[in-house]
């Protein structure tokens, strides 16, 4: 008997499986109390309020919002370098140092990064009360830890040929080493270091959502009192930040600074490094820590947490996990197959656009009105969220790609889709998938914010916990959902190191 | 003056029990121009790598200034360079960026640092290239984006810059035209060379082509690792040359 075999393109169609349950969840949820308000909410999308109140409240908070994401965004990648640079073998071995500092170093960037920055907020929040620079350090502290891992997988890559060859140069090992890793640092900067900025405006969105300042803070507003009109010209005006954030980038080329400018904009940074450590151990000692007076509570062990309940929801946090990597993996290609002619793919680029565009607690709370709380509906909305970034990049791959194979197929007389799926599909196939086994690390870890907006999860109760200031509590959820994170990676690293 | 500038003293080397290298012993003497034949995989490479202080010997002393190599100190270090078979220039540098790295020995920190913002100077690196037959349109090129023959000068130029005692060159004219492999066979094994640059005086070149004889002065054949003849060019006939082909 012949055996099933699959290839990453039919892997990659697999998780569509996961609308079963989904669609089932969803039907015996669904109702029709909401769905008023869910026509004003659409409708209200076209006619955004426009007044000369609500413009200068937009851009009052738009300074905050870039304030906050570009500072974040600048330190995290500043010391996402240094880390990367720590965390990787290469200076190690350069510099002969014992190996323990690097997993010790890589230990503690694993730990911080499966901590959504959402949960930092939430925990700063209650140590520190509300403060501007709460929504930065959140942001930072998972984001350095991110882009170490990037900086230090690139670094990685370097040739240990050109290790030995610098080495018979024979010049001082400072300088060796920086020539050595200059080009996958500027590499990574170029291809990745960019696109973490329009991360953290989303990020300082959603921390906003949570009263941490910004457009987010106006966002939530306004949908409490249900002023969508109000709600959507923040919106747009936050499409209309990110796409002007990535034209200008786009424009402004880094590395054509004059070479006059240059050795001034290296000082610059060195500079924001030191300044960014000061204000950081500045604001860890002297500020007044409202109720976390002893590092002792958080070594108190509350067994009797560790309940039926607590396990239940570790469970839903991985089911959630689960069905909304089954979404993001599965729909873009599902849908771009279906729809494939350029209205089609135009309408898909938009809907994916709005779904990244709206942070996923405004959209699961769109949804709850017509539809009751469950895991399918959380599920969904964080799987539709990061099926528009996948998507994204599986189109940007898709028609960037040559075309030989899809016009021979479509020569040989086979129909449009058949063509797309076996004349660029597949191509791209391998690649998309090792992109979505990343993404699902992305995904695991946003779990949190819609547990942490009442749906599902250990968020929910995180945010019960840190309410009561139940430090022991809180040190359990976060050691539940640190497990569950490095767990996640180790699987998808092993599913990346598969497939590429 | 010391003579005796590299030497091996038994020297096996085994990679995966497999062993590369069977009981060498060599001498290399300051000034020689010696020619390193022998057939793919016969060791030249490895041979090479235990010269220069790369890879340790299995079994057996490999001496430089009749030290070890971990006793070296940094000027000693400094008077030996390679040119590598598979090149190992610096990926996303651009060519003058990758010939100046030869000047990583003499110069400081900053100098290195000035180099990879692409702010430092170039007299030095520009006058190697052109001597190495590059011309000026590829210097800012990115090494990805220049041929195969000119990151073969681009190699070539790198290893020059560092002014070093002796030069170990793993086939070095192997993306060369015929015009400028004879030129950049001049310019290693003409010492005294009208363009006033420092080339080594001694000089270890593996080759492929026996064509390329004419000028070196010692000629050593190996075949599976072994040495099987170490000879003065004038002794040089062809029943050797059979011998390891």
């Amino acid at each position: 008997m012949n055996k099933l075999k699959l290839n990453p393109a039919s892997i990659t169609f697999l998780p569509i499986l996961v609308c079963i349950p989904l669609a089932y969840e969803l039907l015996i949820n669904f109702h029709i109390g909401g769905i008023e308000i869910f026509k004003e909410f659409i409708i209200s999308a076209l006619i955004p309020k426009i007044n000369n109140e609500i413009i200068i409240t937009l851009i009052k908070r738009f300074n905050e919002t870039i304030f906050i994401a570009f500072s974040s965004w600048l330190v995290s990648i500043i010391f996402g370098i240094i880390f990367g640079i720590l965390s990787s073998d290469i200076l190690y071995k350069f510099l002969s140092l014992p190996i323990f500092l690097k997993r010790f170093i890589k230990f503690l960037l694993t730990i911080t990064r499966s901590i959504h920055e959402i949960i930092w907020g939430l925990i700063l929040i209650q140590i520190y009360g509300i403060n501007f620079s709460i929504a930065i350090i959140a942001i930072c502290i998972p984001y350095i830890a991110i882009n170490a891992k990037v900086f230090s997988e690139q670094i990685e890559n370097i040739n240990l040929k050109s290790i030995e060859s610098i080495k018979q140069i024979n010049g001082l090992k400072f300088s060796s080493l920086i020539t050595l890793l200059w080009s996958p640092v500027i590499r990574t900067f170029k291809n990745f270091g960019l696109y973490r900025l329009e991360c953290a405006i989303r990020s300082t969105t959603v921390l906003g959502l949570f009263g941490l300042g910004g457009i987010g803070t106006s966002i939530f507003l306004s949908f409490q009192t249900l002023d969508f009109k109000e709600l959507w010209t923040y919106l747009w005006g936050l499409a209309f930040v990110i796409i002007i954030s990535k034209a200008i980038f786009k424009k402004i080329n880094l590395f054509n600074i004059p070479k006059k400018f240059l050795f001034n904009f290296v000082i610059a940074l060195f500079c924001i490094s030191l300044f960014s450590i000061s204000f950081f151990v500045y604001f860890i000692f002297n500020k007044n820590t409202i109720p976390f007076n002893s590092i002792n509570n958080l070594m108190i062990s509350n067994y009797s947490f560790i309940s039926y309940d607590f396990l239940k929801l570790f469970l839903d946090t991985i089911l959630l996990s689960l069905l909304s990597t089954g979404v993001a993996v599965s729909f873009p290609p599902l849908f771009i197959l279906i729809f494939n002619n350029k209205i089609g793919i135009s309408i898909i680029r938009s809907i994916s656009f709005l779904f990244r565009l709206i942070p996923p607690p405004i959209v699961i709370l769109v949804l709850l009105m017509f539809n009751y709380p469950s895991i399918s509906l959380a599920a969904l909305t964080l799987g539709l969220h990061n099926a528009a970034i996948t998507s994204k990049l599986l189109l940007g791959n898709l028609y960037t790609q040559d075309k030989n194979e899809y016009i021979a197929m479509q020569s040989l007389g086979l129909t449009k889709r058949t063509s797309w799926l076996f004349g660029l599909f597949v191509k791209q196939a391998r690649s998309y998938l090792a992109y979505c086994a990343y993404r699902s690390d992305i995904i695991i870890r946003e779990t949190a914010i819609l547990g942490v907006i009442g749906s599902v999860g250990l968020g929910w109760q995180l945010q019960e916990s840190l309410s009561s200031f139940a430090w022991e509590e809180v040190i359990i959820i976060l050691f539940a959902y640190s497990s569950i994170a490095i767990v996640g990676e180790l699987i998808n690293g092993k599913i990346k190191s598969n497939l590429t | 003056m010391i003579d005796i500038l590299l030497e091996l003293k038994d020297v096996n080397y085994k990679y995966k029990n497999n062993l590369i290298l069977n009981k060498i012993n060599l001498q290399i003497n300051y000034g020689e121009k010696i020619a390193l034949l022998g057939k793919s995989g016969a060791g030249k490479t490895t041979l090479i790598s235990i010269l220069n202080g790369t890879i340790n010997p299995t079994k057996g002393k490999a001496k430089f200034f009749n030290r070890d190599f971990d006793k070296l100190n940094f000027d000693q270090k400094s008077k030996l360079s390679t040119i590598w078979q598979d090149l190992r220039l610096i990926e996303d540098l651009s060519a003058e960026q990758n010939v100046n790295c030869g000047l990583l020995g003499k110069e400081g920190f900053l100098f290195a640092f000035k180099n990879l913002l692409n702010i430092g100077s170039f007299d030095k690196a520009h006058n190697y290239m052109q001597i190495c037959n590059l011309k000026k349109s590829i210097y800012s090129k990115n090494i990805r984006k220049i041929s195969g023959g000119q990151k073969q000068r681009v190699a070539i130029a790198r290893s020059l810059i560092q002014e070093s005692d002796i030069l170990l060159a793993d086939e070095p004219f192997n993306n060369l035209d015929p015009k400028l492999t004879s030129n950049i066979k001049n310019l290693l094994l003409i010492s005294k060379n009208k363009n006033k640059i420092r080339v080594p005086n001694t000089i270890l070149i593996s080759l492929h082509r026996l064509d390329l004889l004419d000028g070196f002065n010692r000629i050593i054949g190996m075949k599976n690792g072994e040495i099987l003849f170490d000879l003065d060019k004038n002794k040089l006939k062809n029943f050797h040359l059979n011998k390891i082909y």
